[in-house]
């Protein structure tokens, strides 16, 4: 009798942690519901389920935020600014990941100020400069802008991901005559696959949801990031749910459906980059 | 080749982005901050002007106050609440990581998205929380949430917290990991209750989560200007005006950009300010306990 009682309590303890983290979710059911609705209907009853499932709105938003276009360019810039940042931030991953020198600690403090430092800061002088080289408006510009934000964290990831690769492997290399490059290729390179997979996510979730950059680098909008159209179409003025709902769900759907499938590794890979 | 060399070669490519994109900048930044640039056209340098003008003027240091106020805000609620989850869901593995996920997600969503989804919640006539007070009965409290100076601050705070909220629950579950089970195990034959464990051995072990939660979401929120910038767009009456928010509008609206590189270098500097005492604190609490 007295486990069963306890066995109550614990069952009801795990409904009441899954109903308030049901409540944390609320914004995002409102947002999902109401994207279904028109104006009209928000005003006459604002909690009510939908009562028709207008896709249309869906439609609507789909066409006039271009977005096939926009989810392309994201892909794309992610996948470029990706590969940049891997490349660039194991390379120097590698020298800072086998030494404690006092230059390896200079490099380190650098890309610490990096890290800490807010957009708003570089943005101006970059603006100013992109506008003199002809990279305002420009993919490469963008890719190129995105790939400097993501650097800092990629050297950071790489450097504690090819700390915990044995040395045993790098020291036979070396004698057999290997150099320093053809090591970094031929033996860690291929090491860091999974590594680099957690990294374009984090790469992805910069790209897909940052703002200042697309906001500054980019006026053509052909060009823009998902996240530059949304605002485009939603603007800053009038906020009509049935543009702004479906605008908001077809902004976040690819990363929340992105989340759901690599849950784990997203988790994980933000936590066990933090802890570090 | 010696290896100091190759070494250097590795870091080139790096070092060349970083200081294209981070160094140059920053002193640019510095030095745009002594003229009266407006962006396009000549300039002259004014001296201390600007910096003068940034701690004189009422509407410059009301955004640092701001500022300070909206971190204080999201740290002290985000790491009670983000614990408190890790806390119950540490001793619930079978939904840990659904609610894991679950509470993570928003930290998905990208701001811009946070702010128009809230801001309709919020919004006055036909907004989720008043109409929610009207069917509860409770249709007294109701309120132009985002229109009156002190709730606009903690609703915009709390719409920063609920993105985050899982993030910080995620370091502190994985802190509660690294906590030895025997350790537990002892306190419990020695006779230490539920919340006995979690003050006198938890706590003090989770000291690590601590530092990282509450440095993260510090450095975070001095940043912040796109939730106020989508929700209130720093009103009502500059109460929501944060010194990231002054930064841009300082720049797209008024084109003072000399003022505006003041503005971002003495943010700059109270940032790292905060981030090296912080550090240094903790750190030292974390050896304490």
């Amino acid at each position: 009798m007295k486990i069963s009682i306890r066995q109550t309590t614990r069952f009801l303890a795990h409904v009441l942690v899954l109903g308030l983290v049901a409540v944390m979710l609320l914004p995002v059911a409102y947002m999902l519901l109401m994207s279904f609705r028109n104006g009209q209907e928000v005003v006459n009853a604002p909690l009510a389920l939908p009562e028709h499932w207008r896709f249309e709105n869906y439609a609507n938003a789909y066409e006039k935020m271009s977005y096939l276009r926009s989810i392309l360019n994201s892909l794309g810039i992610t996948i470029a600014v990706t590969i940049a940042v891997s490349f660039t931030g194991a390379l120097a991953a590698y020298p800072l990941s086998r030494s404690k020198s006092r230059s390896t600690q200079i490099m380190i403090s650098l890309l610490s100020l990096c890290l800490a430092t807010p957009s708003f800061v570089t943005i101006t002088p970059i603006y100013e400069t992109f506008a003199r080289i002809g990279l305002l408006d420009s993919y490469l510009g963008i890719i190129l802008a995105f790939t400097a934000l993501n650097l800092p964290l990629a050297v950071f990831f790489y450097t504690s991901f090819i700390r915990a690769i044995p040395k045993e492997l790098e020291e036979a290399a070396e004698l057999d005559g290997c150099s320093q490059f053809q090591i970094f290729w031929h033996v860690i390179r291929p090491l860091l696959g999974p590594a680099t997979a957690t990294l374009s996510l984090f790469v992805m979730l910069m790209v897909w949801n940052d703002f200042i950059y697309p906001l500054l680098l980019l006026t053509d909008d052909k060009k823009f990031t998902v996240m530059m159209s949304v605002y485009h179409f939603v603007g800053n003025h009038s906020l009509n749910p049935e543009e702004l709902f479906p605008a908001a769900v077809l902004g976040s759907l690819p990363l929340l459906v992105l989340f759901i499938v690599f849950q784990r590794r997203i988790v994980n890979g933000i936590t066990a980059g933090a802890v570090k | 080749m010696s290896r100091q060399f190759q070494k250097a070669l590795f870091l080139a490519p790096a070092v060349l982005m970083l200081t294209v994109f981070f160094v140059f900048p920053i002193l640019e930044a510095l030095r745009l901050s002594f003229t009266n640039s407006s962006g396009l056209g000549d300039y002259d340098y004014v001296g201390f002007e600007n910096y003068v003008r940034v701690f004189t003027r009422s509407r410059y240091f009301d955004s640092f106050r701001v500022t300070l106020e909206f971190v204080a805000i999201v740290v002290v609620v985000q790491t009670t609440l983000g614990l408190a989850f890790a806390t119950v869901l540490n001793a619930m593995p079978r939904i840990r990581n659904l609610c894991r996920a679950a509470l993570f997600m928003p930290a998905m969503m990208s701001f811009i998205i946070v702010g128009y989804v809230w801001s309709f919640i919020l919004s006055p006539f036909s907004g989720g929380l008043n109409a929610f007070l009207d069917l509860m009965g409770l249709s007294a409290f109701k309120h132009e949430w985002l229109g009156d100076p002190v709730t606009a601050l903690v609703l915009v705070a709390i719409a920063h917290v609920w993105m985050f909220t899982g993030y910080t629950c995620a370091i502190f579950l994985a802190g509660y990991a690294n906590i030895p089970a025997d350790l537990e195990e002892a306190a419990r034959l020695d006779g230490a209750n539920g919340w006995q464990r979690f003050w006198r051995i938890q706590l003090p072990l989770l000291a690590p989560s601590f530092t990282v939660n509450i440095m993260l979401s510090t450095i975070g929120t001095m940043k912040a200007f796109e939730l106020p910038f989508v929700m209130t767009k720093g009103g009502p009456d500059g109460a929501t005006q944060t010194v990231g928010l002054q930064i841009i509008q300082t720049l797209f609206q008024e084109y003072r950009f000399g003022l505006a590189s003041a503005l971002s270098i003495v943010l700059l500097v109270v940032v790292l300010l905060v981030a090296f005492v912080q550090n240094r604190v903790l750190r030292l609490r974390e050896d304490l306990l």
